[in-house]
């Protein structure tokens, strides 16, 4: 059974210092085992200014277990999967303590932002580049970030969570969100259209 | 080639019966009798005990809790000498923090113990009776701890669960895990306890179970070199490094391999292949017996040797007509040439070991007719009351047969191109294998005028003729001894020690053959509540079968010219004896 006492408590701890660390962890829906973190790209590197969105999903035996952590933002990263956005991160599996929380498991997946660690990749592609053609990469990486981390200030989910409260059915707010490539704007035009 | 195992099993079996009863064998003209088994068998019962007896030592040697000398332990995998020697090289705190062990000199008492404590795990507030704080100092909840110790159990941890803290190495006490656990599941509990004993086991590179099947529930534990060959208490026969048949003068790599191609039909399929061709006709198996490449089915067809194909019959010795083939002739027929060496070789050395295990087969029968041949001549005749020569004799005929059969998968591969192709020129080779050869025979030789002697009917025979074959068995008896150990020293140190790849070793030369492992007892003594000590009870009675007083130590093989093998007497050094009660590593 998750612990969900604790983690309605570090939801309100995340939020309380969201200013200063930037990091947010918010429901996906009612249910807290499925939860949405937003990070952002840290200064300083090709993922500056970029917002990125990781799924969340809480096992069983949390926070005894390791949280499952993976990209929903496409990422350009040697430990990242480009294709699936799994993280290849060692708190994220037999390091995992515990006494650890969703912050801060989100922090150490900010900080393999900052340093990637190219001899133990997820993302084999990715990291060739980044040991052979550093530059490429990080031409690469900021073009990532500027397509997929920067279409809007938002991530889908708080597109989709806006226009839903707008009175618009879920579903079909996901669906037009997906039509037109995840513009705001465009949606709702859509939405209200017809 | 079907019957090359049952065989071997029978063989197996029949050695082991040849070698009861044999206690006094030969000790009228043996060097000094060696050391009592340094072989133990560790059964369920004597499992706890056996553990507890290293913890012990460890515990004395480092004055430490259980707990922690069994974390130290399990880290070194109940290598106490090397735990010791880390111990010397690196020092304590490194040995302890490596491992993960915390000790903690005494428990700051100063600091105020709070009547609430936040538990960082669950972030409740809880009064400080319903938490726990372990060796490390870090302290977190009773429900959370035990949450965390029932999620590393069942992912099969329990012999190193660490604290909850981020990156604290430290390993939980056994105790509080055990405590806590047992609360809300005392199967758990159980499980863990289980999984900490067998730890003594499965990590320890001194003990593993016997193979047999169905298993005998004992596991051994041998005293230093893990190349040796061992009895279970059970009665099966192994080699302790690769678990299967007892092997020797074969690495366990060779006997892997030759086990595995004995089994192997492919080597009855080659044979067939470059012996014989389907008919493209009717497809059965079509020999060739002539000089020419044209040969013809039973069933009338004719066809081409070379590749097979339907011909007429109209050929020359070279030719076929109105047939052109020849593309692969050269290729196939080196191919073939090449398997049918290659068979033949293998055919070769494969005889030979078989013939000495049927001959072995042969004589184990003979036990029975020496039995009836001795009582026949002790009612007849009252001067010849000794007759432990006869049997005596047969048991190192059967060794001996032993050791000749499984040196011939030794040489074909200690001299073949399988595993040594680059170790050695083929000068070097033929050098090598003429050595090797030259003493195989001369024990191949000695073995059956033995076994000839042995077979002779001598209750039928008057006095001095039966002298006469005892001086000869006898005699015969102590070559054959000694050419066996002249053997194993050449093979180890001659053959296998000038390897520059990869290592074989072989399991020392027995002259008395493979050591039934004793019984490992520890007894408790009642007056020492919280000491016990361990002893051998093996040594003073029961199955042991070279019992030697323990301890006295004198009887080491100083006095057996034979024995010149150098195996690294480590626990003679005096670092520490696993199998000597704490008392006396103490004194030392
Ligand atoms: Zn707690
Ligand atoms: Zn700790
Ligand atoms: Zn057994
Ligand atoms: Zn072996
Ligand atoms: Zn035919
Ligand atoms: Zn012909
Ligand atoms: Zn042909």
């Amino acid at each position: 059974m998750i612990d969900f006492a604790r983690v309605q408590k570090e939801l309100q701890e995340c939020s309380r210092d969201i200013e200063a660390s930037g990091i947010r962890v918010s429901p996906k829906s009612d249910n807290l085992g499925c939860l949405i973190g937003t990070i952002p790209g840290p200064i300083g590197t090709p993922y500056e200014g970029g917002t990125f969105q990781i799924d969340i999903s809480l096992p069983d035996g949390y926070p005894f277990e390791p949280p499952k952590m993976q990209f929903a933002t496409k990422v350009w990263h040697p430990n990242i999967s480009s294709q699936s956005g799994a993280i290849c991160l060692d708190i994220l599996k037999d390091q995992w303590s515990p006494a650890l929380t969703l912050k801060t498991a989100l922090l150490s997946v900010q900080a393999l932002l900052s340093a990637p660690e190219p001899d133990d990749p997820q993302d084999a592609v990715v990291a060739q580049q980044y040991l052979r053609d550093y530059q490429t990469f990080i031409g690469t990486a900021r073009y990532w970030t500027e397509t997929f981390a920067k279409a809007s200030s938002l991530g889908v989910e708080e597109k989709v969570q806006k226009l839903a409260e707008m009175g618009f059915p879920e579903a079909l707010v996901r669906s037009t969100l997906e039509a037109v490539g995840g513009d705001e704007n465009l949606a709702l035009e859509k939405l209200c259209s017809g | 080639m079907d019957d090359c195992l049952s065989s071997d099993e029978d063989y197996y079996y029949s050695d082991r019966d040849s070698l009861d009863g044999l206690e006094n064998e030969e000790a009228d003209f043996q060097c000094a009798p060696p050391k009592g088994p340094s072989t133990k068998v560790i059964t369920k019962e004597s499992l706890l005990s056996a553990q507890k007896e290293d913890l012990r030592k460890v515990m004395d040697m480092l004055s430490l809790r259980e707990h922690h000398a069994r974390t130290l332990l399990i880290y070194y995998r109940w290598d106490a000498e090397r735990l010791l020697a880390v111990l010397v090289e690196k020092g304590k705190a490194c040995l302890f923090a490596e491992a993960g062990v915390k000790v903690v000199e005494h428990q700051d008492l100063d600091s105020p113990s709070f009547p609430t404590i936040t538990c960082d795990i669950c972030m409740e507030d809880l009064p400080s009776e319903e938490t726990t704080r372990v060796d490390c100092g870090h302290c977190f909840c009773n429900n959370c701890w035990t949450e965390h110790f029932i999620v590393k159990i069942n992912e099969g941890q329990s012999r190193r669960i660490r604290c909850m803290a981020h990156k604290c190495n430290a390993i939980c006490d056994e105790a509080v895990i055990r405590n806590l656990v047992n609360k809300r599941h005392p199967d758990m509990a159980e499980k863990f306890d289980r999984f900490l004993l067998e730890s003594y086991i499965e990590d320890n590179k001194r003990v593993k179970w016997c193979p047999s099947t169905p298993h005998c529930g004992n596991a051994i534990r041998i005293e230093d070199d893990e190349f040796c060959e061992v009895e279970c208490s059970c009665g099966l026969q192994f080699c302790f490094s690769c678990l299967s048949e007892a092997h020797s003068p074969c690495s366990c790599v060779m006997w892997e391999l030759w086990a595995k191609k004995c089994r192997d039909e492919s080597e009855t399929v080659n044979w067939i292949t470059a012996h014989t061709k389907a008919c493209p006709k009717c497809h059965k198996p079509v020999e060739k017996n002539g000089g020419c490449n044209l040969v013809s089915c039973i069933c009338g067809q004719a066809f081409c040797w070379l590749c097979g194909g339907a011909t007429g019959r109209d050929h020359t010795w070279s030719s076929i007509t109105g047939h052109s083939c020849g593309r692969f002739k050269a290729e196939r027929e080196k191919k073939s040439e090449r398997a049918k060496r290659d068979h033949y070789r293998y055919m070769h050395y494969y005889n030979r070991y078989r013939a000495h295990i049927d001959s072995f087969k042969q004589e184990s029968k003979l036990k029975e007719t020496i039995q009836e041949r001795v009582s026949v001549t002790e009612e007849r005749d009252s001067r010849l009351r000794d007759f432990s020569w006869v049997n005596n004799g047969l048991s190192r005929l059967f060794r001996s047969r032993r050791v000749l059969s499984f040196s011939y998968p030794f040489a074909f591969y200690m001299f073949g191109d399988e595993l040594f192709k680059d170790e050695m020129t083929q000068e070097e080779r033929e050098i090598k294998q003429h050595l090797f050869e030259d003493q195989q025979q001369q024990l191949e030789a000695n073995v059956e005028k033995l076994s000839k002697f042995l077979e002779e009917p001598f209750d039928q025979y008057g006095e001095d003729k039966v002298m006469e074959i005892r001086m000869q068995v006898i005699n015969l008896s102590v070559i054959t001894d000694t050419l066996c150990q002249k053997l194993y020293d050449c093979i180890e140190n001659d053959l296998l020690a000038s390897l520059q790849f990869g290592s074989h070793n072989i399991a020392p030369y027995k002259s008395k053959g493979i050591e039934r492992a004793s019984e490992l007892t520890t007894c408790w003594k009642a007056n020492n509540s919280d000491k016990y000590l361990p002893s051998d009870c093996g040594a003073s009675g029961g199955t042991a079968e070279f019992d030697q007083p323990s301890g006295s130590g004198s009887s080491d093989e100083s006095g057996c010219p034979l024995r010149k093998r150098a195996r690294k007497d480590g626990l003679g050094g005096g670092l520490f004896d696993l199998n000597l009660p704490a008392e006396v590593v103490d004194r030392n």
